[in-house]
């Protein structure tokens, strides 16, 4: 995973491998004053629970993922336009076996409030970022964050917390109105470092062959470019030089990664640009990227890990198509690539049928009968039209899965 | 019993010139060395001319060195570490090892010079935007160094010249993001300084340099900055690279011209990376060894730099050159003289009142 790695014979060039020297100071850990915090009886700390995977972050310090017993902190942009981004993530647990909770009382991270339109203030994000913590820390299961806006947003939070004795007190005067404590988590987790710390598990349960699917890779702006210390640097992915979670998913399930130029780049969703200069956003999203990607790795799908970035590069190809561009590259998370690869149903579990660019080349490039899925579909439909089921649910899906695939959930 | 031996650490430009300075005043010297030759990171990183007075840096190491070798009252010794001290002013006890068969000894000296010098900034650690770890036509400026000694300065991945070169200005200096807020002081010389020996090697390569400020002090404004400029056509542009990725076989560098008050994209052949100065492993290990205070950036705190540029925080151990932090080899050589004078100074005032040197 390293660059183009040619190198001309008799220059004058020491071997490049990363290695970090261990003795030079790093940058702080906040989570070290969260721990002192907690000492100081400032708040409680949710521990992570075990069993953990221990991961490999930018500085080389381990970040602790949990494997279960999550709380699935959800996305308002997932559950709104790209629905099976959530339920892949259950289904994955369910198949892995790993207990989760998806709870009804989670509030948004009202992190686009934020970046938009700067009518909220300190106090009151920092106020319903730890409203939910307590909400998770009640019922003992610990915080998983799908959006990388809302994890981008919270690690925020918590070092303008950790910082900042007046913002304590004033959040701690809003909890105490509502009957909560204060709760730090001991670490702030996405999904997709979830998925990374599953990986061989997916992998080993994986029934389609993913080798002969190109993949190039978006990395989330809000979750690697924001308090960049405890994103997942891995050393066997790109040297330990770029964000390794969603590339690592991909190559354990054997796909094959390309490169292209504009990697670095943001979606176009921008941290407000898709509110406030949608146009913009768009343009970006197939001219600096999708084009780009199309022209230089011809892609048989984008994977990514954040809401804003999935429905940024997928539906703004729609618009493209109408201009004529040279679009149409199937976009989804690395759980919904991950899922399929497993075998979850293209509708019922990973709802592809939400996304705009067509993905049905991809699925039969994995070997995936989508008319029969598709039918399959149509037919729950029409039990709901008849009044038999009001909706889908994981009995409907599970009962799909050959049994073969099952493990049983704890 | 006082001893009037002056052991200088670090046999780089600092070191070597204390030696000469502390042995003409008339003190004995032991002089250690971690690598198994003199000369320190010019010599071991090849470095082509000297940014002041573009002499070749290897006939003045190779000066140095001899002078020191040939000094009847230098001890040399290579290949050899301090692995612990202690004593005060006048009377320090200092272990040596011999890297290789381990062998070991004390020397008994009356104080201490540390030139244990600096490393370049790695890349890799914080600014992997610049690809350096991923690109092999990203390099650094020791990288370009050696390239240009060697005259040999071509693309990495294909070994022919280049026609497009930039400079990249301040990575790894005056980043309060990766904590290190400091100029190094000497990059933007030594920058402009390759970009000459570029033009001169390879005429029809363009160069370029991105930079925040230039910061050419004293007498490399006329002597190196305007000559790359007029003579050399070195084009300066204001404006920080924010990334380095890979288009087609070329390096795509991004960033904003900040004159302009636009983004720009240029297609480069090579990207050279102008890394900072940090404290070596040597002066980090040196400093806990000998119990010297160090700064926040781990260099070595000196605790009235503006009129005794010289002094740590342990009276009769002195600090030269780039142990103390990013320095110019002007700088360097003029606080080496002043540690051999205060060393020497040290002996001969514990010798005559112990314990007040």
């Amino acid at each position: 995973m390293h660059g183009d790695g040619k190198q001309a014979e008799g220059i004058p060039r020491k071997e490049r491998v990363f290695q970090r020297d261990p003795d030079l100071p790093l940058p702080e850990d906040i989570r070290e004053r969260v721990f002192e915090l907690e000492e100081e009886g400032e708040w409680i700390v949710q521990r992570v629970p075990e069993p953990y995977v221990e991961v490999p972050t930018k500085y080389g310090r381990p970040k602790k993922v949990p494997l279960q017993h999550t709380w699935h902190h959800k996305s308002c942009g997932q559950c709104g336009h790209i629905p099976g981004y959530s339920t892949a993530i259950f289904w994955l647990h369910r198949k892995l076996g790993l207990a989760y909770d998806d709870p009804k009382d989670q509030t948004s991270c009202t992190g686009w409030n934020y970046y938009a339109s700067a009518t909220s203030n300190a106090a009151a994000q920092a106020a319903v970022a730890v409203r939910n913590f307590a909400a998770a820390y009640a019922t003992g299961f610990f915080p998983l964050i799908h959006c990388g806006t809302s994890y981008g947003h919270y690690k925020e939070v918590r070092e303008e917390l950790v910082k900042h004795a007046e913002l304590r007190r004033q959040v701690r005067e809003i909890l105490a109105k509502l009957g909560k404590p204060l709760v730090m988590p001991e670490e702030i987790v996405h999904y997709s470092e979830w998925v990374y710390a599953v990986r061989h598990e997916i992998a080993a349960r994986r029934i389609y062959d993913c080798s002969a699917i190109t993949v190039t890779v978006h990395p989330a702006c809000h979750y690697y470019k924001l308090v960049q210390g405890d994103a997942i640097y891995d050393p066997d992915i790109y040297g330990g030089q770029r964000t390794a979670v969603v590339t690592a998913v991909a190559t354990a399930l054997g796909a094959q990664v390309k490169d292209y130029s504009t990697w670095f780049d943001c979606c176009g969703f921008g941290f407000r640009h898709i509110l406030v200069q949608r146009d913009f956003t768009r343009s970006f999203a197939v001219g600096r990227k999708i084009e780009t990607m199309i022209e230089e790795a011809k892609p048989d799908v984008v994977l990514t890990h954040d809401t804003g970035c999935v429905t940024t590069l997928d539906k703004s190809q729609f618009a493209a198509q109408v201009h004529n561009r040279k679009v149409g590259v199937p976009v989804m998370s690395e759980a919904q690539f991950a899922a399929l690869a497993m075998g979850a149903h293209p509708y019922r579990v990973c709802q592809l049928h939400w996304h705009a660019a067509d993905y049905r080349p991809l699925l039969e490039k994995m070997g995936i009968d989508w008319r029969e899925k598709w039918q399959e579909f149509e037919e729950d439909l029409e039990r709901i039209r008849r009044g038999e089921k009001e909706y889908l649910t994981w009995e409907d899906v599970e009962a799909e899965i050959p049994a073969r695939h099952f493990l049983q959930v704890s | 019993m006082a001893s009037d031996v002056v052991l200088v650490i670090g046999g780089g430009p600092a070191g070597l010139e204390a030696a000469r300075g502390a042995a003409d005043l008339g003190a004995k010297v032991v002089l250690v060395e971690e690598r198994d030759c003199l000369g320190g990171t010019p010599v071991f990183e090849r470095y082509a001319a000297l940014t002041h007075g573009f002499q070749d840096a290897e006939e003045v190491m190779n000066r140095l060195i001899r002078d020191v070798t040939a000094h009847p009252s230098i001890e040399v010794k290579l290949s050899t570490r301090v692995v612990a001290c202690d004593g005060e002013v006048g009377d320090f006890r200092v272990a040596l090892a011999r890297t290789g068969d381990g062998a070991s000894e004390t020397v008994h000296v009356g104080s201490i010079i540390v030139a244990t010098g600096f490393q370049h900034f790695d890349p890799g650690r914080e600014t992997q935007v610049y690809g350096y770890y991923e690109y092999p036509d990203v390099i650094t400026l020791a990288d370009a160094e050696a390239m240009l000694k060697a005259k040999k300065f071509v693309r990495p991945s294909t070994g022919l010249p280049p026609e497009r070169v930039c400079f990249i200005q301040c990575v790894g200096s005056r980043d309060r993001q990766i904590g290190n807020e400091y100029c190094s002081k000497v990059c933007c010389g030594i920058a402009s300084k390759q970009a000459i020996e570029i033009r001169q090697q390879v005429p029809n390569c363009k160069v370029y340099i991105f930079y925040i400020d230039m910061r050419m002090y004293g007498y490399w404004e006329n002597e190196i900055y305007w000559p790359a400029q007029e003579q050399y056509k070195v084009n300066y542009i204001k404006g920080i690279a924010t990334e380095i990725i890979r288009k087609g076989d070329k390096l795509l560098v991004r960033g904003e011209d900040t004159t302009l008050g636009r983004p720009m994209e240029v297609l480069m052949d090579m990207v050279i990376l102008s890394v900072g100065m940090e404290p070596s492993k040597g002066t980090r290990e040196i400093a806990r060894i000998l119990g010297v205070k160090q700064n926040k950036y781990g260099f070595i705190e000196v605790p009235h730099e503006g009129v005794d540029p010289v002094a740590t925080s342990v009276p009769g151990i002195f600090v030269a050159g780039a142990a103390a932090g990013p320095k110019d080899l002007d700088d360097t050589m003029s606080m080496a003289g002043a540690a051999a004078m205060k060393a020497v100074a040290a002996v001969r005032k514990a010798a005559v009142a112990p314990g007040r040197g």
